[in-house]
């Protein structure tokens, strides 16, 4: 057995210094290198007649605080980290014991040098630090008295320098530790605990943190605690906002009395309000399916909205009920895009029964308004007339009795002139007022104004008025009563003619028939270069029974015109100066125009 | 006959106008006509008549309006004006309502008692 110890000893002896793992170099006192171990060639290379700076620096002169020049001096060994380059000129931490060789008379000649390679120890050293200081959350290191020992840069950028306090005074501004403190229940476990804090920072603005207390160091026997807390103030904030957000949106829906209806991109309803069960006529607490929605809307309306990237909205149209009754809406869909994410649909339905109903009192109500007016008109316009026919009677009789053939003459053509007038008056007055509720189909409407052209081109001529028709962009065809439009447009066309008649102007003058669309609405425009009107007869021009054209008219034109066009659920506009002409302005909104019978 | 008294006619009714015309003639008076409430006015300033009919409705310029130019000139106001109008009672109780403007002295609604009417311009004019 000691002959094996021996034998080990000796065995060290010999192979010891080749077989270290550390680089091991003699230097002799010119900083020469005259030994070196296997593993210090393995890392700085060749080293044979060459320096140590040399070697282990790649530098030409000595260090400026060389180590082996002080060891020489003092002859004591020291210890200390230096960084050089390795054979391959790659930069290389180590820590290098520096031991004097000591001969019997006291001088040095040698030193030993055994370098220990730290290099990847510093990396990773260097990463955590790196980790410590740059991760996105405060990280502070806690004693077991809750002494803050250091904390990451995030961590002094936002609460400041605060290395030793105590925790509780330094975050919270009191003088006792927080009950259902998460660092004071790791110390006591040793496991990971979290909570959430309120706490103020450095400028004393209240901190919103999330954190998470764990046991740093050897396994029992830990020292200190390790906090790490994120901010979530402003996911607080948001998820506050978010709440309030949706608070009120539920508010909204719920109270609304448009119908509001949402499906989810599997198709299901997520939402049906009070509104929208009582416009469908859906029972409370009856669930409702995408399918029975969908079969409820327009139909394929529930597809095209899928389909269309903007808001589809149909301002005038109808959703049936459980009870398969037609209500007329107002209807607006539109898919939900959450970032690139599908969410489905939502729908507003607005509910068009009361305006409709309004529309339609509205209508008997002008309607009304002006069969009174009519009926007040026509006594005045009766009144001249017997008077008139009085006049006639009294030349007659008067002419009679004096025996004056000339006087009686007189008497009998007024009486006869003013009998037609009344045949004429009493014809226009029934066609007017006997109320023929208008019939609509689907016309081309330049068609009824070219043919209105043609029949009045002949007349035109024979006073010297040039007429034309002019068709400015596309007119599509529409729903009117063709005959009473016809008539219409018979009466601005007359009136312009007349207009003609009576200007002073010594050029030809000219009357334009213009079809044309605009804002939605179908535009039939007659306009005259005529005499035009004053203030005083444009005010009357819509009145019943007045006429400038004394005897030549019954003044029930415009009137009758107007009301076609009002059961078209048009309007008529008016421009005229006086001298320069006049332009009749019929508008028939598309939306307002009447259905074709059989159509609802 | 420098006693005749002169009356003018405004009416824009051919028919109503002769008639009207034909009976004052008939009781010994003189007419002028006018068709509209303009020419009325110019035969009013020129001629100097003793009485006006005068008609409301009118194409140029109401009888409302040629009332109002009549009653504003100095040399015209004494004549003594009589509304003959088919519009009603309604024009009557206007002109009632109408302020800082003389009312008219006489009104007649249309179809006139020739009777009426014939009393009625006596006795303005013999006032």
């Amino acid at each position: 057995m000691r002959d094996r110890i021996i034998d080990l000893k000796q065995w060290i002896e010999e192979n010891l210094f080749s077989a270290m793992p550390m680089s091991i170099a003699v230097i002799d006192r010119d900083f020469n290198l005259v030994l070196a171990n296997p593993a210090f060639e393995e890392k700085f290379g060749d080293w044979q007649g060459r320096k140590c700076f040399s070697v282990y620096k790649d530098r030409d002169a000595l260090c400026p605080h060389c180590k082996g020049g002080e060891a020489f001096k003092d002859g004591l060994p020291r210890v200390n980290e230096e960084e050089g380059f390795d054979r391959h000129g790659l930069l290389t931490r180590y820590i290098k014991h520096t031991i004097p060789f000591r001969e019997k008379d006291g001088s040095i000649p040698f030193l030993l040098e055994i370098s220990t390679d730290i290099t990847e120890t510093e990396r990773i050293r260097q990463e955590h630090q790196l980790l410590f200081d740059q991760v996105p959350c405060n990280i502070l290191i806690l004693d077991r008295d809750l002494r803050i020992v250091r904390g990451n840069r995030r961590f002094s950028e936002t609460f400041g320098e605060l290395d030793g306090r105590y925790c509780f005074e330094a975050f919270k501004r009191i003088d006792q530790e927080c009950v259902d403190c998460p660092a004071r229940q790791t110390l006591s476990d040793g496991r990971v605990h979290q909570a959430h804090s309120v706490v103020l920072d450095k400028a004393g603005k209240q901190v919103h943190l999330q954190v998470t207390t764990a046991p740093l160091g050897l396994e029992k026997d830990f020292q200190h605690v390790m906090e790490m807390a994120v901010d979530v103030t402003h996911t607080l904030k948001l998820e506050e906002s978010l709440q309030a957000a949706l608070a009120m949106s539920h508010a909204m829906i719920a109270t609304s009395l448009d119908a509001h209806m949402v499906v989810d991109g599997a198709g299901r309803v997520k939402i049906f309000n009070p509104a929208a069960r009582n416009l469908f006529n859906v029972p409370p607490g009856h669930p409702m399916t995408g399918e029975e929605l969908s079969s409820m809307l327009p139909e394929d309306f529930m597809s095209m909205v899928a389909r269309a990237t903007a808001p589809v909205s149909l301002s005038d149209t109808f959703i049936s009920t459980t009870d398969d009754e037609k209500i007329p809406v107002r209807l607006v869909g539109m898919r939900l895009i959450g970032g690139t994410r599908d969410m489905g649909m939502a729908f507003t339905a607005q509910d068009l029964r009361p305006y409709k109903k309004l529309e339609a009192e509205k209508l008997t109500a002008e309607r009304l308004a002006a069969v009174g007016q009519t009926v007040a008109g026509l006594a005045h316009g009766v009144k001249n007339l017997i008077m008139a026919l009085e006049g006639g009677l009294y030349m007659l009789n008067s002419g009679l009795k004096a025996g004056k053939a000339d006087r009686m003459a007189q008497g009998m053509d007024m009486l006869t002139r003013n009998t037609e007038r009344i045949s004429v008056f009493i014809k226009e007055f029934l066609s007017f007022s006997k109320g023929r509720s208008i019939r609509v189909k689907p016309v081309d409407p330049v068609g009824i104004a070219l043919e209105l052209v043609d029949l009045y081109k002949a007349r035109a001529g024979e006073l010297d008025i040039e007429l034309t028709h002019e068709k400015t962009g596309e007119v599509l065809p529409a729903d009117l009563d063709a005959e009473a439009m016809h008539e219409c447009l018979t009466n601005l066309m007359a009136n312009a003619i007349d207009a003609c008649r009576m200007s002073d102007k010594k050029d030809p003058c000219h009357v334009t028939m213009n079809t044309y669309e605009k804002d939605g609405a179908l535009v039939f425009e007659v306009s005259d270069d005529g005499c035009g009107m004053d203030y005083e007869i444009k005010k009357k021009v819509f009145t019943n029974f007045f006429t400038t054209k004394g005897s030549g008219g019954t003044g029930l034109g415009l009137l009758t015109t107007k009301k076609i066009i009002q059961e078209h659920g048009g309007r008529i506009e008016m421009e005229s100066e006086l001298g320069e002409g006049t332009i009749f302005r019929i508008i028939l909104p598309r939306d307002r125009l009447p259905k074709p019978e059989g159509r609802s | 006959m420098s006693g005749t008294k002169t009356i003018l006619v405004v009416e824009d009714e051919q028919d109503v106008q002769t008639y009207l015309a034909a009976l004052f003639e008939d009781n010994g008076y003189r007419t002028i006509r006018a068709g509209d409430g303009v020419k009325a006015l110019e035969l009013a300033r020129t001629e100097k008549p003793d009485l006006i009919t005068l008609d409301m409705a009118m194409p140029e310029q109401s009888g409302v309006r040629t009332f109002r130019q009549y009653k504003a000139d100095p040399e015209l106001s004494r004549i003594p004006v009589v509304i003959i109008t088919g519009v009603g009672e309604d024009m009557q109780t206007f002109f009632a309502k109408l302020k800082g403007f003389s009312k008219p002295e006489g009104f007649m609604a249309k179809p006139v008692d020739p009777g009426k009417l014939l009393k009625m311009v006596e006795a303005l004019l013999a006032a």
